[in-house]
C-alpha cells in the first residue's frame, strides 16, 4: 500500500506487485455501480440527488470534460435543514470580531472596496467517492461528482482581519454562515482555521464564481475559499468571522470531519480510528472522465482518453495512463495550466489493437511527488478517497 | 418646455432602472419539496415522523445496508449528538425498522 507522501520510486516498485493482481482477474467495477436519481434545484442544472432537505446534489461526471465547471453544475452540500433561501445584499453584513481591536459589520460594498483577488481552484467535498469505500461507511453516498473546478474572486480574509485588528494571543478564527440547525439542541455549523491559515495569502472571501454571483445553494452572497483544503472549511453564505483566543471545541471541529492521525489518514479497513486530527489538505487525485464505464470502442481505431487531476495545492507534475490494469504506463499530455490549485486536464490517444475487455487507469503525481495509492486508503468516515480509479471498456 | 419634458421622462426612466437594480439586490430561491416514500413495515410511521423533523428521509434510503449495530449507532448519534428528541422506546422501534428494511436484517 502506498501512503500519502510516497515517491515515484516507491510507485515503480509497487507497480510490479500490482501486475500480479491485474493478471489474476479484472478489477471490481465501482464507478456508476448504483442507480442514480436526478433533480433540478433553483439555479442548478439537473444534478444527481443525494438528499433534498437539506440539499445534497452531485455533479454528473460528464461536466468534468470542461476545464471550468459551470456554476449551475457545481455540487451542493449543506449540513443543516435551515438553508438560506433569501438574502438582501443591502442588508447583509459580515460580522468580524472576537479577540480583535474593533468589532466590524461589513457590507458587501465595504468588502468590494478591498483589493480583489482571483484564482482557479478545485472545490471538493471531504467525502467525495465515499460510496466506493469497502467496507461501506455511513454518510453522504457520493460518487465522484462532489467536486468541481471554479474561478473564484473576492477579497483576502487577511485584509478583512487586518481591518479588525487581531489581538495578541489569538489562536484560531471561526466561521459561521446563514444556515441554521433545525432544533436548538443541534450543533450549529461552525468551522475554524488556525490564525496562520486564516492569514494565508490565498484564503479568501469569494463573492464571485466564474465571473458572476454565487448561486444561493453554493453560498450566496459570499463564501470562504481555502484552496487546496477540503470544502468543509469553505463556509457558505458567510455571516460571522470570529477571532478566538483558545481552540474551538464545537462539534463540527472536535468530533466531525476528523481523520486518523497517521501519514496516510487511514486505518485497516473496518477498524476504528483512535487518535484523530481535523481533516485538512486534499490528497492528489485523478479521474478518467472519458471514456465512461462500459464504453465500447473499435479495435485499430484511435480512442480519446481524457480526465482531470489535481492536488492539495501543489499543481500536477504528470499523469500516467495504463490501458492494461496497471501493467504498463504511458505519460498523458497535460492541458493548460491554470495554477497550482486548479485541476489539470489530461489527454491520451489510445489505439487498442485487439478486441476484448480493458481496464483503464490514471495515476497523477503532484509538484511535491505525492501520488495516488493502488489500494484504497480506508477510514471510518469515508474521507479523502484518492485511490487510482478503474474504468472498464470493451473493444470490439 | 420640450427639454423639461425630456428631462422628466429621463428621470422616470432612471428611477425605474434604480428600482429594478435594488429589486435584484434581494436574491431568493424556492426550494422544491421532494417526497421519498419509505418501505412499508412495522415502525415506518415513527421513523418517517421523527427523522423528518431534521432531515428528509432520503438520508436513510441512500445508505448502504447496515447491520443492527451500525443503524443503532446512527440513531444514537442523532439523539446524543444532533439533539433529536426521541425516546428510548422509539429509538428501538426505529433501529428495528431500519435494520429490517434498510439493513442486513440482523
Amino acid at each position: 500500500m502506498i501512503c500519502k507522501g510516497s515517491t515515484r520510486r516507491d510507485f515503480l516498485k509497487t507497480a510490479g506487485v500490482v501486475t500480479a493482481v491485474a493478471a489474476v482477474g479484472a478489477f471490481p467495477t465501482t464507478i456508476f455501480a448504483d442507480s442514480k436519481k436526478f433533480a433540478t434545484f433553483p439555479e442548478k442544472t439537473d444534478m444527481i440527488l443525494l438528499t433534498s432537505r437539506p440539499p445534497q446534489l452531485e455533479t454528473p461526471v460528464r461536466y468534468f470534460e470542461e476545464l471550468i465547471t459551470p456554476n449551475d453544475a457545481v455540487f451542493v452540500r449543506w449540513h443543516l435543514a435551515n438553508v438560506p433561501t433569501s438574502v438582501d445584499v443591502q442588508q447583509w453584513r459580515l460580522k468580524v470580531g472576537g479577540n480583535t481591536e474593533k468589532q466590524l459589520e461589513m457590507s458587501m460594498e465595504d468588502l468590494r472596496k478591498l483589493e480583489k483577488v482571483s484564482y482557479t481552484a478545485v472545490i471538493q467535498c471531504s467525502g467525495n467517492g465515499r460510496s466506493f469505500f469497502d467496507p461501506r461507511v455511513p454518510g453522504g453516498q457520493w460518487g465522484s461528482g462532489a467536486m468541481g473546478n471554479v474561478t473564484w474572486a473576492g477579497v483576502r480574509l487577511r485584509d478583512v482581519l487586518t481591518q479588525a485588528g487581531i489581538k495578541a494571543g489569538s489562536v484560531e478564527v471561526s466561521f459561521k454562515g446563514l444556515d441554521g440547525p433545525p432544533l436548538p439542541a443541534t450543533p450549529d455549523f461552525i468551522k475554524t482555521l488556525s490564525v496562520d491559515m486564516a492569514m494565508a495569502d490565498d484564503t479568501i472571501i469569494a463573492y464571485e464564481m466564474n465571473g458572476t454571483y454565487l448561486p444561493m445553494l453554493n453560498g450566496f452572497p459570499a463564501r470562504l475559499v481555502v484552496p487546496g483544503w477540503y470544502a468543509t472549511y469553505w463556509v457558505k453564505s458567510l455571516s460571522a468571522v470570529t477571532v478566538l483566543d483558545k481552540p474551538f471545541d464545537g462539534f463540527w471541529m472536535k468530533s466531525a470531519y476528523r481523520i486518523p492521525d497517521d501519514p496516510c489518514g487511514c486505518v485497516p479497513p473496518g477498524a476504528a480510528q483512535k487518535k484523530t486530527i481535523p481533516i485538512n489538505r486534499m490528497t492528489t487525485r485523478s479521474l478518467i472522465v472519458k471514456p465512461s464505464e462500459s464504453s465500447a470502442m473499435r479495435a485499430g481505431k484511435p480512442a480519446d482518453v481524457m480526465g482531470v487531476a489535481f492536488s492539495g495545492g501543489y499543481g500536477i507534475q504528470d499523469v500516467l495512463i495504463s490501458t492494461n490494469g496497471g501493467r504498463t504506463w504511458k505519460t498523458a499530455r497535460l492541458g493548460s495550466d491554470k495554477g497550482r490549485y486548479s485541476w489539470r486536464q489530461f489527454f491520451y490517444t489510445w489505439r487498442p489493437e485487439k478486441t476484448g475487455m480493458y481496464t483503464l487507469t490514471s495515476r497523477a503525481a503532484d509538484g511535491i511527488g505525492e501520488s495516488q495509492p493502488f489500494s484504497s486508503l480506508w477510514n471510518p468516515s469515508g474521507f479523502m478517497r484518492n485511490t487510482i480509479e478503474k474504468v472498464n471498456v470493451i473493444v470490439k | 418646455m420640450k427639454t423639461a419634458t425630456a428631462l422628466a421622462l429621463l428621470m422616470i426612466v432612471a428611477i425605474g432602472l434604480a428600482y429594478a437594480a435594488s429589486e435584484q439586490e434581494v436574491h431568493s430561491i424556492t426550494l422544491p419539496t421532494l417526497h421519498t416514500e419509505l418501505k412499508d413495515g412495522p415502525g415506518k410511521m415513527k421513523t418517517e415522523t421523527l427523522c423528518a423533523v431534521c432531515h428528509s428521509v432520503d438520508y436513510i434510503t441512500m445508505q448502504p445496508k447496515f447491520s443492527r449495530a451500525q443503524w443503532s449507532a446512527e440513531v444514537t448519534k442523532m439523539i446524543k449528538v444532533m439533539g433529536a428528541s426521541i425516546s428510548e422506546e422509539d429509538a428501538t422501534t426505529i433501529t428495528g425498522y431500519l435494520t429490517v428494511q434498510y439493513g442486513t436484517g440482523n
